[in-house]
This record gives C-alpha cells, structure tokens and sequence, in this order.
C-alpha cells in the first residue's frame, strides 16, 4: 500500500488500487473504538443517460439510482440489515446527485462487517415480486418528502434553474417513474455502475490497515467481475439561462420559506478549477452572509431573516449554484436586500478583515470535520470522485486570495444567472 | 476512559483529558424544574445571551471574538429531560497545536462562556437590552409557530402533549407563545437572575487538558460562587388510563403520521434500564426491529416505523408515516408488536441482534467527544452512576424473561394520528 502522510493535519492515509480497479482508501485513527466504512460508487441520481454494454444507449427512470440502492439490501439469505445487526454493526445507505454510498459502522467483528458491505453490494438479486414490493416503501418517503417544505423549497429552485441538466431530477424519483422500474432496468444500472474500477472502499477507525488490506485483496481475487469497459456518460446540453426566475409552492407553513441562488453559466474546464472554485465560493458567501456579517445583522434586526438563514454552494464539472435563504415574512424584499449587496460586493470588494476573519473560521471548521469519522469517509470519497483530496483542502484555504474572490463575486453575483423559490401557505389561509 | 470530577462553587466539573481528539469540547448544563411559569422565561434567556457579553456587547463584535477563535463553534440548546428543562452551552474550539494561536484557545473559550452566562451585556438600568429581548422574542415566537412546518416532529411533539396532557412534561422545551408578550427586559432579567441563582450546574470539558487546569480556568470564568452544586429531582412516572387516548388531528398533508406514546415505568437509574432497553430495540430501535420488519418489508405500509425509549421519563414512543386509508391496518399491526412483545415472542437471534446493536453504539459513543459527555450527563441526571462499560456488561447480561417481564409494565397510553382533511374526499362544504 501506498502511506500518505499529512503532517499538517496529523493523518496517515493508506491507499492501493486493486488489480480489479477498485480504489481502497484506509484511515487508522489510534484508540478509536469504532470504524465506520463507506463502499461508494460512482453513480448517483444525475447519471441517468448512459451507453450500456459498450453499445445500447439507455434514458433510465428518475430515482433509479435510489431505488437501485434500496434494492441492494435484499439478498436470497434475506435482509442484509439482520446479516449487520449480528455483527452488531449499523449498516445504512444513501444516494446523492453524484454517489451512491453503502456504509456501516462497528465496535467489533471488523473483518466480519467489510467482508459483508463488500459482499452485498457486489451481489445483486432483484425478482419482480422483491422489486414490485419496495414500490409501496419508496412511494412513502416520496410522500414524507412531498410534506416537508424545506426539502420542497430546495429542489424547487434547482427545478427552476436548470433546465436539462439532470441534477434537476428529484433523486427518489416521483411516484409515477419509480412504479414502472423493473427488475431489468435495475441490472442494467447495476452492471454499468457498480463494476469494482467505478468504486471506492474508504475505511477509518482504530485497526491495523496492513490486516484488513490483505482481507480487502484476497476477498476481490475470490470474485470475478466482467473485463472493465469505458463508461459513457452523456450529458443534456444545459442553456447558460435559468429556465424560470420564480417558482411558488403551497404547503402549510407558518412562514414562507424562500430560497434563491445564482446558477454559473461557465463549466469549469478541470477538477482542479472545480475544487478552487468551491473553495473560493464558499468562502465568498460565508464572508458576505455569515452571522457575522454586517449584512446578516441588519436582516436579522429588520426580522427579515431567522436563525435558520443559510446559504450553501452546490458543484461539480457540470454544474454549479449557490443556494440562499430561509424563513422570511417578505421574500422579495429579503431577495432584493441580498442580491443588492452581493451585486454591490461584485463591483466594490471585499473587506480584508472581515475576509481573513473568515479564513480563520473555516479553518476551524475544517479541522473540526475531521474528528468525525463519518464526515471524513463521506467527504474523502466526494472530493476523489470529483478528482480533488479532502486533505489537501487545508492548503487550499489557506492560499486563496481575497483577489479571486473578488473575481469570483464578478462572475457569480450575475442578476441574470438568479433564480426564486418560494413555499407559502397561499393567501386563503 | 474516565472524567475526573471536581466542583467550583455551585458548578461540577466533569474533565476527560485525552490527546485524541483536534479540539476541545466544552459543555454547560443548566437545568431546572419544568414549570409552566418559568418554561418560557428560561427558554427566551440563552437567546438574548448569546447576543453579546458586558466586554463585548455588540453582537457583530461578539462573533467576530468567536470567528478570531477560528471559528469556535458555538451554539445552544434547550430541551427537557425527565421533568427537567435543561439549557446546554456548547463550544467547540481547535486544539493550538494545530494552527498559530497566540493565547490558549480553551482558556478564551472558557472565559468566553463565562461571560455569556454570568455577565451578559445590559443597559444603565443593569436590565438586558431591550432591542436583544425584543429580537430574540421575535426570533422564539417563529420557532414556535415553525413546529408545524416539520409533520414528522409536530407529530411527535402533539402525540407527547395529549399523552402528558396533566404533567409539565406536556410543555415544550421553547416554551409557550402566550407567555411572550409578558416578557420584556426588567422581567427577563429578573428571571434570568433566579435561573442563574437555582439552576443546577455542570461544566464538561473534553481535550487535551487536566483537571486542575479546568478548575482554575472556570474559577476565574465563572467567579468562585457562593454554595454548593444542585441536584436533579426523581421525575413523575404517571400511568395510563384504562383505554388508550385517540387523536385524530386533520391538516392539508400528503401523508398520514401514526404516532403512539406508551408509558414504561421504568427509569434510567432503575434496575431494569438495560431490559427497557433491550425491550425498545426489539420493537423498534432497529432496522432488524419488529416494526420496521412487519410494518415496512411485509407490509410495505411504511417508509419508516420506529420506536424511541426515553429512559429520564419512563416513555417510549412509535412514530410511522403511511398511507391515510391504511391507518387501521397500520395500527393493528403495531399493536400486534406490542402484544408479541408482552407474550414473549422473541427469538433469539433478534435478541442477539438487539445487544450487539445497543452495545456497539455505546462503545461507538466513546469516540465522539459530544456524546461521551451526553452519555455522562445521565448519571448526573438521574443520580445513578453508570459508566458505559458498566451499561454494556448489564445489557449483556439481560435474559429473555428480563425482556418479558419489562414488556409486562408497559402500556399504550395514546394514539395520535395527523391525517388529510375529510372534506377533500368526502364532500363536505368548508364553513
């Protein structure tokens, strides 16, 4: 295994890359009594337009990737959650934009517990009668979703701002796309996606990473996967324009939830500008609306804004948008109030101190994320898929200059790229 | 691992020195009995303290103070525990050999937080200020009329409000929007004083450090103080009546909460905890769980069927979201749970199951700093001393007749179920 050492942040990564193509990535964290594992791979709710066998195109249903993910749990031996739970381990699972992530974490029977994760997911078993059964599960949380505003508000505006671009696509799918998957389209899915040189294995937790590489290794010898072909992702061609300005819902609320955000008009051409650009990003919106803003002060005194006032930048090579807002008595007076400044900040700059001071914060909230282990494996895995490294992230900081993001505000704060998404209780209420 | 202890006038000490973690994690607790006449006074107080400090009474100044902290992470939260309301203090700063501090980073923390709770900005009158209360009132009501928005949560909440319809525990940790009005900055100050001067006081701190250090450290933060540190009274453990309670609440959802809320006569410090335990995670703690298998994989009624133990008030609750028209079946397929629960019918492997799941996450709690100090605040709380090794080896040793015999105290107490409203479906005119 290769031993890569960041001194800075006192970590030891151990990585290899299987002959199989797998990447495993082992974090020992010493006195650790747990260790959590995430087995990712490279397929998440944006993938959905793809060439299969190296030649039949497939447009798969909304929500396939999530309904692939519920679906891997179920082997013929039964619910693989039993199989954890007598390894006293807490398995769980989720879908993203960009991954599909299997995880657990234990005290115990660690060989047992990896042996399994990379067991189950590499072993799909789907029957019409298994698959026409998780139908009535999975419509139930996309009816808990449709009864939670926050989530409404959210995927809303990313609805509104792009138009082709499969990131719009609800990850669960709706009721009507998820009914008419079958067991077949799951295959096709699972063998595209799910061959070992689209996935990576990250572990972390108090063990001996030479002992469980050697596991990791001889448990991928023991299986063989069909010779590796070149996926073909295609893409929608998104329009530089945001496809609505302004999207209402109506749910019972007690105060309307607005959200709005700036969706960028230019991809970036690598993972490197990617990783500087988020970086840049969010420190430029956390300098700007911050709690220790001026700007956050003077919409918190006017009432415009709560504390659940946020704002978030969402990214990858081919897409990328900011998301801000929260609850508000008026949400165009609370949107003209912050794209004004935000639009103000593009054409005067920033304010050194407040930039610095800012600089500091994030360092602390970067060093802080890496006493969880569960955000290290989660975010290691979503930074090497997008072809950066958590821990370089440190040194990323700390070099950015108060300059690109300047330059950053000018391209981003674009009153054309700006989208609106608001849920309220509607006027008769 | 082991927390020293040691007391500064009113407030215990509870110190966990350990180089495993980058930052140092300090909790404060504050808790009183929950009354109706103080909920909301209480809840509204660390609001208006975290605006600003006597040194440092500008908020935007006072957070800069923490963002110069790299960004110490600092938050609070009110909620309650057994029939206690409890206001924790949370403060997360980086360890210094990390980054190019100056000043000791947890010395600024401590100091920081001893001086939001113990000498908070005020006008000339010596009151808070009033622009703080009136905001922070504002910032409360919202929080109370935002329960709604959250289905799942407002169920949960309404079902333990009619459940605890005579106790205190049927308030809610943020308190009442009736009582706001009354509030202004004399009064609140007045209370926050009486709070200051009866609340029982614990201060955690987890990171590289000693006992003494702390000591000395919140010696001058919080002042010496006079007295000696409180303690948490034994909570009403009430029964249910002859028959469950039904609530059928009506709101424009697209589906169906079935919540239930059970009485367990059982309490942390009692013997037969780690049985209740075992008891909850049978039902419904896990996803190998009684409800999650019948209700969700055979039924295929649910996306989530579950159960929660809350051991400081002898409850446990079941929470599930479903199709409106399945709520008979739902409903009789939990209550068929809790009746394979109380004949005894459990296998051994979901018994095996439940105390490999329960003692993993116990021996998991240990690497997170938070919930070390989560775990150790219950021994505080419910008087009984109980390290989580000592918990593990008593679940351990739990038998299936402990199990049964624990089921045979539990009773269902109420049923709530948050639906659509009948009009849209059947046709009655809106008034």
């Amino acid at each position: 295994m290769q031993k890569l050492d960041y001194p800075r942040i006192k970590e030891t990564l151990y990585h290899e890359t299987l002959p199989n193509g797998l990447q495993v990535y082992l974090l020992p964290k010493p006195g650790f009594q747990k260790t959590y594992a995430t087995f990712t791979t490279k397929f998440g709710s944006v993938d959905n337009w793809f060439v299969a066998d190296g030649s039949k195109e497939v447009k798969a249903l909304d929500g396939i990737a999530h309904f692939l993910e519920h679906k891997m749990f179920e082997e013929p031996s039964g619910d693989i959650f039993a199989t954890f739970a007598s390894q006293g381990a807490a398995a769980n699972a989720f879908t993203s934009f960009d991954r599909t992530a299997y995880l657990f974490s234990a005290t115990g029977q660690l060989e047992e517990n990896v042996t399994t994760l990379l067991d189950f997911v590499q072993h799909p078993y789907f029957t019409d009668a298994n698959v026409d059964k998780e139908k009535g599960i999975i419509e139930q949380e996309i009816n808990m979703y449709k009864d939670n505003p926050d989530w409404r508000v959210y995927t809303n505006l990313i609805g509104a701002m792009y138009q082709k671009n499969s990131v719009r696509i609800d990850i669960a799918g709706s009721v009507e796309s998820i009914r008419a998957i079958t067991k077949e389209d799951l295959y096709t899915c699972y063998e595209t996606f799910y061959h070992p040189s689209n996935m990576l294995l990250f572990v972390v937790g108090g063990f001996d990473h030479k002992q469980l590489a050697e596991l990791v290794r001889s448990n991928q010898q023991s299986k063989t996967f069909a010779p590796q072909t070149t996926l073909e992702l295609k893409r929608e061609e998104e329009p530089a324009a945001v496809g609505e300005a302004k999207v209402e819902a109506i749910l019972p609320v007690s105060l309307p939830k607005c959200l709005f955000g700036y969706k960028d008009k230019q991809a970036v051409k690598d993972s490197m500008q990617l990783q500087r650009r988020d970086v840049v990003t969010k420190l430029l919106l956390d300098t700007l609306l911050g709690p220790s803003s001026r700007l956050y002060q003077e919409l918190y005194d006017e009432r415009l804004i709560s504390d659940g006032f946020g704002y978030e930048f969402n990214s990858s090579l081919h897409y990328g948008f900011s998301i801000i807002g929260g609850d508000t008595r008026d949400p165009d007076e609370l949107l003209r109030r912050v794209t004004a400044a935000l639009e103000q900040h593009a054409r005067d700059g920033l304010d050194q101190q407040a930039f610095e001071r800012t600089r500091r914060k994030r360092i602390g909230s970067y060093l802080r994320l890496l006493n969880s282990p569960e955000a290290i494996a989660n975010e290691f895995t979503r930074h090497k898929f997008r072809g950066g490294d958590l821990f370089e992230q440190l040194q990323l900081l700390e070099q950015v200059s108060i300059a690109e993001a300047e330059e950053r505000a000018r391209l981003h704060f674009d009153p054309q790229q700006l989208a609106i998404s608001i849920v309220s209780k509607g006027s008769d209420a | 691992m082991t927390f020293e202890r040691g007391e500064v006038g009113r407030i215990r000490l509870h110190v966990w020195p350990t180089k495993r973690f980058k930052t140092f994690a300090v909790s404060l607790y504050a808790g009183i009995p929950l009354d109706e006449n103080t909920v909301t006074a209480t809840a509204l107080t660390p609001f208006v303290l975290r605006r600003g400090t006597a040194r440092t009474p500008e908020t935007i100044a006072f957070r800069e103070r923490l963002d110069e902290m790299y960004g110490a992470g600092f938050g609070f939260d009110v909620y309650k525990r057994g029939d206690a309301q409890i206001v924790q203090f949370r403060l997360d700063v980086i360890h210094d050999q990390f980054v190019s501090s100056q000043a000791s980073l947890l010395s600024a923390a401590l100091e920081l937080l001893g001086e939001v709770t113990t000498d908070p900005a005020r006008d000339k009158r010596g009151y808070f200020l009033d622009k703080y209360v009136d905001a922070e009132k504002n910032t409360l009501q919202k929080k109370l009329e935002a329960i709604i928005n959250d289905k799942m949560r407002y169920a949960a909440e309404r079902c333990l409000e009619e459940m605890c319809k005579d106790e205190p525990y049927r308030l809610h940790p943020l308190g009442q929007r009736k009582d706001l009005d009354a509030l202004d900055s004399a009064s609140l100050y007045a209370a926050y004083r009486k709070w200051l001067g009866e609340a029982c006081f614990d201060l955690y701190v987890v990171g590289d450090t000693t006992l003494e250090q702390v000591q000395a450290l919140a010696a001058k933060a919080f002042g010496a103080g006079e007295g000696q540190p409180g303690r948490y009274a034994f909570p009403q453990l009430e029964s249910a009546g002859k028959a469950p309670k039904s609530i059928v609440e009506e709101m424009d959802v697209a589906q169906g909460k079935l919540n239930m809320g059970l009485r367990t006569h059982t309490h942390y410090a009692d013997d037969d905890y780690p049985a209740m335990l075992m008891y909850n995670g049978i039902l419904g703690g896990y996803a190998h769980s009684k409800l999650f298998l019948n209700v969700r994989e055979k039924a295929s009624l649910a996306y989530y069927a579950a159960s929660r133990l809350d051991g400081h008030k002898g409850l446990c609750t079941i929470q599930s979201g479903i199709e409106f028209q399945n709520y008979d079946q739902a409903s009789a397929i939990i209550q068929q749970q809790l009746e394979a629960m109380r004949q005894g019918n459990l296998s051994e492997l979901e018994v095996a199951q439940t105390k490999a799941m329960l003692t993993g996450q116990l021996r998991e709690s240990q690497d997170s700093a938070f919930e070390t100090i989560a775990f150790d605040f219950n021994t505080v709380l419910s008087g009984r001393n109980r390290t989580a090794e000592a918990l593990i080896a008593e679940i351990e040793a739990v038998s299936p007749s402990d199990i049964v015999q624990a089921a045979s105290k539990v009773e269902l107490d109420t049923i709530y179920f948050l639906r659509n409203r009948k009009e849209a479906q059947g046709g009655h005119a809106k008034a």
